[in-house]
């Protein structure tokens, strides 16, 4: 025993010192200036916009992002979760409705920033509770290839059309912009017709998909005829070459819902100064320039052009929504599409 | 202390939540759909378990006891897969029979999206843990009865009522392991496209309606599950064990498989390099669209992420491993209960263990842990600290009880004992638990994704939120990079344990 003690003693006291010097560097912190960012846009998108903050402003980022499959609810809840000791500064959602959810418990302070001057009141809360840019909307992505000479799909009614039965796919209405456009639906056609609608789709052997990239894929892959999804994944398609059309959907009718991107600042979040300074560069031209042509997000901003291939959003025909109103429509529809999932 | 402060307060921390706030959420239960998908689960993890048994019996039997050709090779090959995340294999089998997949096509990428796809992947994934058991159990087993029946009978025989019947232990255990993961899955599934009984309780925690009192509810019917295999196992495997940390088995002369050897051995290697198709099809795609290129760019500080916490995680399982393991293989007071605790943290679902940590942490008084890589440390040993426990215990239960009771009598305290002798004794067997604690907690995710610190994401959930919109190539580089890391883990690790054997 003595040898065995000899031979191990000064191994576990070695590795014991490892040990504490590891433990320290992954839970130290730094004292240079942060600030804590969750976001529901895509990583793709958003890391870069992040990194580049960094590098201007000397400010740390730590940031959370969202999977696809949870998007927008995700780090939403999470930011529910710890609401009663908030790590989150800043809050970046994919979409204008979430923020709703955290305005509705009191969550969010109000801020709002020099460089929203210039964007639409329509994208912007009066109070600075929450400000938009950088727009997506919902379109439908068609495959040239599958769909052939026939006539193309224009509303998203067509995706219950009997004419495509099986040929069609969108996204998991749990989870993501789906919902959003679920509940823009629900308040625009009224309860009993989106219920309707839904069990059409289910009894035309439409696809759920686990998220709107998995609709681009099942969609460019030709699984499927066409698919609902958003902009940005339809502009995916299109730069990987693929035989797709976007078609805004219901031009002549209920009109594209469009979302844009919305940033909040969080209440008692750890760095509030930070905090401002990573909203007001969010909100500054020069990143909705970026985001019109890395992620093909559509500016707000008339004086940007918007991304190639793509409407401005003053050119679309836009479906007139209440987000305050969706965010209370989301929420009392759960239930009911958690049945309908089948969860 | 350690166990309690992180299996036990995050489950009582829900428990009492349940019963203080979200009574009304166990109305959820009332309702049919619950209870069919919860069928439905049971169901499929049991055809993953019946094939998952079906191809690792005779496997792990060809392996320890036969002259398959190669069989160390093609049991360090075949057992590989089990050490990364389900979801990450999922990927790879998209990209191999996905439609546009290296060897895909309608039929392939239909099937693939299917309960059949689902079944498929899951026992492709979770064999190895059955080959590896039996062949464990095997080799470590006393060759007595064999040599007699090997004297009489033919090999087919002593196979089957010789070595299988002296394996039941280890079978039981390898199907009730399979069991609880397939049923606990939640990622692959969810990319699949099928629909199983974690997803609703995801629903209600991932969901636009936050509602992790009925998310804590719908967990209850899986935590009773949970608890019947606890049973079960502990009244087929009870007290019995098989070797660990020695392979004599292979040293042994083996069974001639005579004129099967040549199909058991193709067969053998074709299960072995099946399994690691879709990790091929990952590195092809990585290559294929220049991956590797901008691996930099995207991997941050992931991969040291994951390493260093892994690394402390493991340490502090392993540490609890000879402590509560030495216990329960001494049957001592209280250790039961302690493996119990540590099993249940094990077995319930990620998700819901997750919210019990962000909601017993998450305070000011507890931020600073919270808010760093600590609460990954933490998570991991919540989950985990059972692979290092029963690891521990079973090495410990081989080695002789009367050093340990020469020095009490002599007056050693129960800690110096324990330092002194049991931790000398067993030390290759208790650095076997860490490598096997640290492989488990490189390839965490559904836990770590609820609750990872802001900017301090594990390669796991940085793969994952890249997934689908990051640039495929990246993902699958980033996805062949955790396969190096685990790879160059399993290597250093057994290395040591190679080394210290030799010494």
């Amino acid at each position: 025993v003595s040898a065995d003690e000899g031979g191990h003693q000064p191994v576990v006291r070695l590795w014991l010192l490892l040990l504490a010097l590891l433990a320290c560097a992954a839970g130290c912190t730094k004292s240079s200036p942060e600030v804590v960012v969750y976001t529901s846009v895509d990583q793709v998108f958003s890391e870069p916009v992040l990194k580049e903050f960094e590098r201007h402003s000397g400010v740390t980022v730590r940031a959370v992002y969202d999977t696809e499959e949870t998007k927008s609810t995700g780090v939403l809840n999470r930011l529910i979760a710890e609401s009663a000791s908030p790590q989150a500064d800043v809050f970046w959602s994919g979409d204008p409705m979430r923020p709703f959810l955290l305005i509705k418990r009191g969550l969010v302070e109000r801020y709002a920033s020099p460089n929203a001057a210039d964007i639409p009141s329509a994208f912007k809360a009066a109070d600075g509770t929450w400000t938009g840019f950088a727009a997506r909307a919902r379109v439908l992505l068609v495959n040239r290839s599958r769909l052939g000479t026939g006539p193309r799909p224009t509303s998203i009614r067509d995706l219950a059309d009997p004419r495509w039965r099986g040929q069609t796919a969108i996204a998991n209405p749990l989870y993501g912009t789906t919902t959003m456009h679920t509940a823009a639906l629900s308040v625009t056609w009224g309860d009993a017709a989106t219920k309707a609608f839904f069990e059409q789709l289910k009894a035309n052997g439409v696809r759920i998909a686990s998220s709107n990239g998995e609709v681009k894929r099942l969609v460019t892959s030709g699984e499927v005829i066409f698919g609902l999804t958003d902009t940005d994944d339809a502009n995916e398609a299109l730069r990987d070459g693929a035989p797709v059309d976007i078609v805004f959907p219901d031009a002549d009718g209920a009109g594209t819902l469009v979302m844009p991107t919305a940033v909040v600042l969080m209440k008692n979040g750890p760095h509030g100064e930070s905090a401002r300074k990573l909203i007001d560069y969010l909100l500054s031209p020069s990143v909705e320039q970026q985001m019109a042509l890395a992620a093909a997000h559509l500016p707000l901003r008339a004086s940007i052009a918007p991304p190639r291939g793509f409407k401005g959003v003053s050119d679309i025909a836009a479906m007139p929504v209440d987000y305050g109103q969706l965010a209370t429509e989301v929420e009392r529809i759960q239930p009911w599409l958690r049945t309908w999932v089948g969860l | 202390l350690i166990l309690f402060v992180f299996c036990a307060a995050p489950l009582l921390h829900l428990t009492s939540e349940l019963l203080l706030s979200a009574r009304p959420a166990l109305h959820v239960l009332a309702s049919p759909r619950p209870w069919e998908l919860l069928l439905r689960s049971l169901f499929l993890a049991s055809a993953v378990t019946v094939l998952a048994l079906g191809l690792g019996l005779p496997l792990g039997l060809s392996i320890a006891r036969t002259d398959l050709r190669g069989r160390t090779s093609l049991w360090l090959l075949h057992a590989f897969p089990m050490f990364l995340p389900p979801f990450l294999l999922a990927l790879g089998w998209f990209e191999l029979l996905g439609r546009q997949g290296m060897l895909g096509g309608d039929w392939t990428a239909t099937w693939l999206f299917s309960e059949a796809g689902l079944i498929a992947v899951l026992a492709l994934t979770f064999t190895p843990i059955v080959t590896s058991l039996v062949a464990l159990s095997l080799s470590g087993m006393d060759a007595t009865q064999e040599e007699a029946a090997r004297a009489v009978a033919r090999s087919w025989r002593v196979a089957t009522r010789i070595l299988l019947p002296s394996a039941r232990p280890a079978i039981a255990l390898a199907a009730i392991i399979v069991f609880a993961l397939s049923l606990s899955e939640l990622g692959v599934p969810m990319f699949l496209r099928v629909d199983v009984y974690p997803a609703a309780v995801f629903a209600r925690l991932g969901g636009m309606a936050y509602a992790p009192g009925e998310a804590t509810a719908l967990a209850l019917p899986l935590l009773a599950v949970a608890i019947a295999l606890l049973l079960i196992e502990r009244r087929v495997v009870g007290k019995r064990t098989f070797a660990i940390a020695g392979l004599r088995g292979l040293a042994r002369t083996p069974l001639p498989l005579g004129r099967w050897r040549l199909p058991v051995t193709l067969a053998g290697w074709g299960l072995a390099l099946g399994g690691f198709l879709p990790l091929i099809a990952l590195a092809a795609h990585a290559i294929r669209n220049q991956g590797f290129r901008q691996l930099q760019n995207w991997s941050g500080s992931a991969p040291w992420t994951s390493l260093i916490t892994a690394v402390v995680a493991a340490s502090v399982i392993a540490a609890l491993g000879l402590v509560i393991g030495h216990a329960f293989a001494r049957r001592l007071r209280g250790s039961a209960t302690l493996d119990a605790l540590a099993m249940l943290s094990f077995v319930t679902p990620a998700a819901v263990l997750g919210i019990g940590l962000v909601g017993l942490w998450n305070r000011p008084a507890t931020s600073a842990v919270y808010g760093s890589t600590a609460i990954l440390m933490i998570g991991y040993i919540a989950r985990y600290s059972i692979v290092g426990i029963r690891t521990a215990a079973s090495v410990i239960r081989q080695s002789p009880v009367q050093l340990e009771e020469a020095a009490a009598i002599t007056g050693a305290s129960a800690w110096r004992r324990l330092t002194r002798i049991v931790l000398p004794a067993n030390a290759r067997g208790l650095a076997a638990a860490w490598l096997l604690a640290l492989v488990f907690c490189l390839r965490d995710l559904d836990s770590a994704v609820l609750y990872y610190p802001a900017g301090g994401e594990p390669l796991p959930v940085r793969i994952f939120t890249l997934e689908a919109n990051g640039p495929p190539g990246v993902v699958a580089a980033l996805c062949v990079a955790q396969v190096v890391l685990t790879a160059a883990a399993l290597a250093a690790g057994s290395l040591l344990l190679l080394r210290g054997r030799t010494n």
